[in-house]
């Protein structure tokens, strides 16, 4: 039995709680609208109202040519923190747990927390941490680290994070370290690549980012569309030997106090580069002292501070000295205005273009043919077969086809040509044909020089340096071909000077000599150009010479600048040469010149 | 009522294909989710297998076992005719591009009310996907 009057009564509970429930609402409504939070609010509401997804592809992995990464992609995360959403005790907590994680000073954490970020017109900001020069760098941390934060966060019995986000940040890692990180470049925080190959192939790696749409209300069932990935790339460089030759010129660089160094090993048969090393090194896991001034984000730049150089193999231009002697012989001997034997009475100097022309001892050598010439790397000698054999129009156009003051082309971001003034430039003189000679008041760069020399060692074919060796795709593999530069000399003249380099290389150091394998080169050394003149101090010192003389299977410059031990290529840096191509002949494979020769004679085995 | 209560069944068939459909959604949101963190932890595993791997570690542990590099004269060079060398690597092929977006889904999923009653009658629209 229903009693009188009690319908009127449920009916206006049910009204009165109908209109709390409203009155909730509004209040949620109006939080929502004009709260502290109505900027998350507003951001999530327009990014649903946009109904737009931007997918971005995983940029393109880089390997080695066996197969070791080199280049990839982890997730890492920013801590970022919603200032407005901070409670007093939520920044002791966020001070204290990521002070014990990331094992940094509660202090600096807690007063990133406690700073006046709202008054300055900030509402969420990335947690920094100091580095050396008093400079800040934003927080990333991996997956273990997030993994660990992101259970805090979700756990309501644990230490209260309110504010703390972790945003992820796609990020680009290079499990080898520093190893080829010239070569590499590297990835800024935007993903955008910078030098090497990071640079020169960015838009290949980078793949296409695409947009979707997407309905949020009702939430549409869709699967995610794939972009179209960035390719995959395959270098020439084989880390085990760009590992062992960076470690020698690190050696190397101590051994000799020297300011800095490279060495390049290339294969001179296809111009794959096997190794490219530089001192200092660049470790593409911190890029941020290396990046060009005006994108630095968080470092302030001192202003008499200079650039570093990236990947100096390719871009450090200089004066190359006596290895450049190499390249006026091949010209001589190819025109046919020498020959090996031909005699030369050196008298200690030689006037070319009004400029006297002294040995690098300022000694007379006497009578000395084109072997000794470049045995005893003569000054005198080369300005006479470049300016009374050669002659100006013929010397410089050898110097072009061997491809002096241009740009190899290797696919290398930040290559630089060089500089070679000919008789066609209005600051050339006579005497420039003198010291052109013997690789002084030219600028090359080391890549420049090797690709050069290169051709000698290559039967008279210059071919292409390159350091990418095949391209994968979704749709397939491209495997780059080798490009031919030129033929600079011809096949006689390279096997000739290669005779010549490998005798006279006997007799000018014993440094460079490895036990069972006849090796050829050249020793270098080279004074460095100033406005002043050329400094009386500092020298460039350098040797660029190839292996085995009979089967050439390696290319070796080695270029230390300013040693202090001593000034000179033959004692500085054909130890080097000799270092690396000892351990080349064991890693490649190579047999000793006796066994190979046996092979080909009868085909035993040893 | 007739027209009232055919309304109805009509209202509560589209409000419960929906509450499907978002259902569905949500389903593929957090399968998404998952794939990504599966991904992202991948890529993680394949990063440190690499850097466990790089020169200088291998360098280390082989020195701590007593290893040292070989030099020319520790090596025997022994001719085998016929031996093509090692295979040459060639790296993996990144994921072709896609915009199928629904075409692994169920047209159940995609196709809107519409569609299924003209579907129904049999007036020639295919099913799915817009």
């Amino acid at each position: 039995m229903i009693e009188q009057g009690s319908s009127p009564r449920r009916i206006k509970l049910v009204l009165l709680f109908t209109a709390i429930l409203v009155l909730a609402m509004v209040v949620q409504l109006v939080r929502v609208q004009f709260g502290p939070y109505a900027p998350a609010f507003a951001a999530i509401e327009s990014v649903i109202a946009e109904q737009v997804d931007k997918v971005e592809p995983a940029r393109g992995l880089i390997y080695d040519r066996d197969g070791r990464l080199l280049a990839s992609n982890v997730p890492m995360y920013y801590l970022e923190v919603e200032v407005r959403q901070l409670t007093d005790s939520s920044k002791k907590q966020i001070a204290a747990v990521l002070s014990r994680v990331l094992v940094l000073p509660y202090e600096d954490l807690y007063a990133q927390l406690m700073h006046k970020w709202v008054d300055e017109g900030q509402f969420r900001i990335r947690i920094t941490r100091e580095i050396p020069g008093d400079k800040r760098w934003p927080i990333l941390v991996d997956q273990i680290v997030a993994d660990v934060l992101k259970g805090f966060l979700a756990d309501p019995e644990a230490p209260d994070l309110s504010g703390l986000a972790l945003v992820p940040a796609p990020s680009r890692t290079y499990p080898a370290g520093w190893l080829a990180g010239h070569v590499i470049g590297f990835v800024n925080q935007k993903g955008k690549g910078y030098f090497g190959i990071e640079g020169y192939y960015d838009d290949w790696l980078v793949g296409r980012s695409i947009t979707v749409e997407r309905g949020y209300i009702p939430l549409e069932a869709r699967l995610k569309p794939d972009p179209p990935a960035g390719v995959n790339l395959v270098l020439t460089i084989d880390i085990d030997i760009q590992h062992m030759v960076e470690k020698i010129l690190e050696q190397a660089i101590e051994d000799t106090k020297s300011e800095s160094g490279q060495v390049i090993v290339m294969d001179p048969s296809n111009g794959e580069i096997l190794a490219m090393a530089s001192w200092p090194p660049l470790d593409p896991n911190n890029y941020e002292p290396w990046l060009p001034r005006e994108e630095r984000q968080y470092e302030e730049v001192e202003e008499n501070e200079e650039e570093l150089v990236i990947n100096p193999a390719v871009a450090g231009q200089f004066e190359p000295g006596s290895t450049f002697k190499i390249l006026t012989m091949a010209a001589a001997l190819d025109a046919g205005v020498v020959t090996p034997d031909e005699e030369f009475i050196d008298t200690g100097m030689i006037e070319v273009g009004g400029n006297t022309i002294r040995n690098w001892d300022g000694g007379a050598w006497g009578p000395q043919t084109m072997l000794g010439c470049i045995e005893h790397s003569l000054n005198v000698c080369l300005a006479y077969v470049a300016s009374e054999k050669l002659g100006t129009s013929l010397f410089y156009d050898y110097l072009k086809d061997f491809g002096v003051g241009r740009l190899t082309g290797i696919d290398l971001a930040g290559e630089v040509p060089g500089q070679l003034r000919t008789p066609r430039h209005p600051d050339w003189t006579e005497s420039d044909l003198g010291t052109n000679s013997f690789g002084q008041g030219v600028s090359v760069t080391p890549i420049q020089l090797l690709t050069a020399v290169g051709a000698v060692a290559n039967g008279g074919i210059m071919v292409q340096p390159h350091v990418v060796r095949a391209v994968v795709g979704p749709e397939g593999v491209y495997w780059p071909k080798t490009t031919i530069l030129g033929r600079p000399i011809s096949a006689e003249t390279a096997d000739t000077l290669s005779q010549m380099l490998s005798v006279s290389l006997e007799g000018e150091t014993h440094f460079a000599q490895v036990d069972e394998y006849k090796m050829v080169g050249k020793t270098g050394t080279a004074q460095i150009p100033t406005e002043y003149g050329y400094d009386p101090r500092w020298t460039v010192a350098s040797f660029v010479g190839w292996g085995p003389l009979a089967d050439p299977s390696f290319l070796i410059l080695v270029r230390l600048d300013k040693p202090e031990i001593s000034p000179w290529g033959s004692v500085v840096a054909a130890p080097v040469f000799r270092q690396i191509a000892e351990r080349l002949v064991v890693m490649m494979e190579i047999p000793p010149d006796q066994i190979r020769e046996m092979w080909t004679g009868g085909g035993q085995d040893g | 009522m007739l027209p009232l209560i055919a309304l109805l069944i009509v209202g509560g068939m589209y409000l419960a294909v929906n509450a499907r459909r978002a259902q569905a959604g949500r389903q593929v949101l957090e399968l998404q989710r998952k794939q990504a963190e599966l991904e992202r932890s991948n890529a993680d595993l394949t990063a440190t297998l690499a850097e466990l791997t790089s020169p200088e570690r291998m360098l280390e542990r082989a020195l701590s076992l007593g290893y040292r590099p070989a030099e020319p004269g520790d090596v025997e060079y022994i001719l085998v005719e016929g031996y093509p060398g090692p295979p040459v690597f060639v790296a993996p092929r990144p994921p072709a591009s896609s915009n199928m977006g629904e075409g692994m889904l169920s047209p159940a999923y995609t196709e809107t009310l519409g569609e299924w009653l003209l579907r129904w009658l049999g007036w020639g629209l295919e099913a799915g996907n817009d």
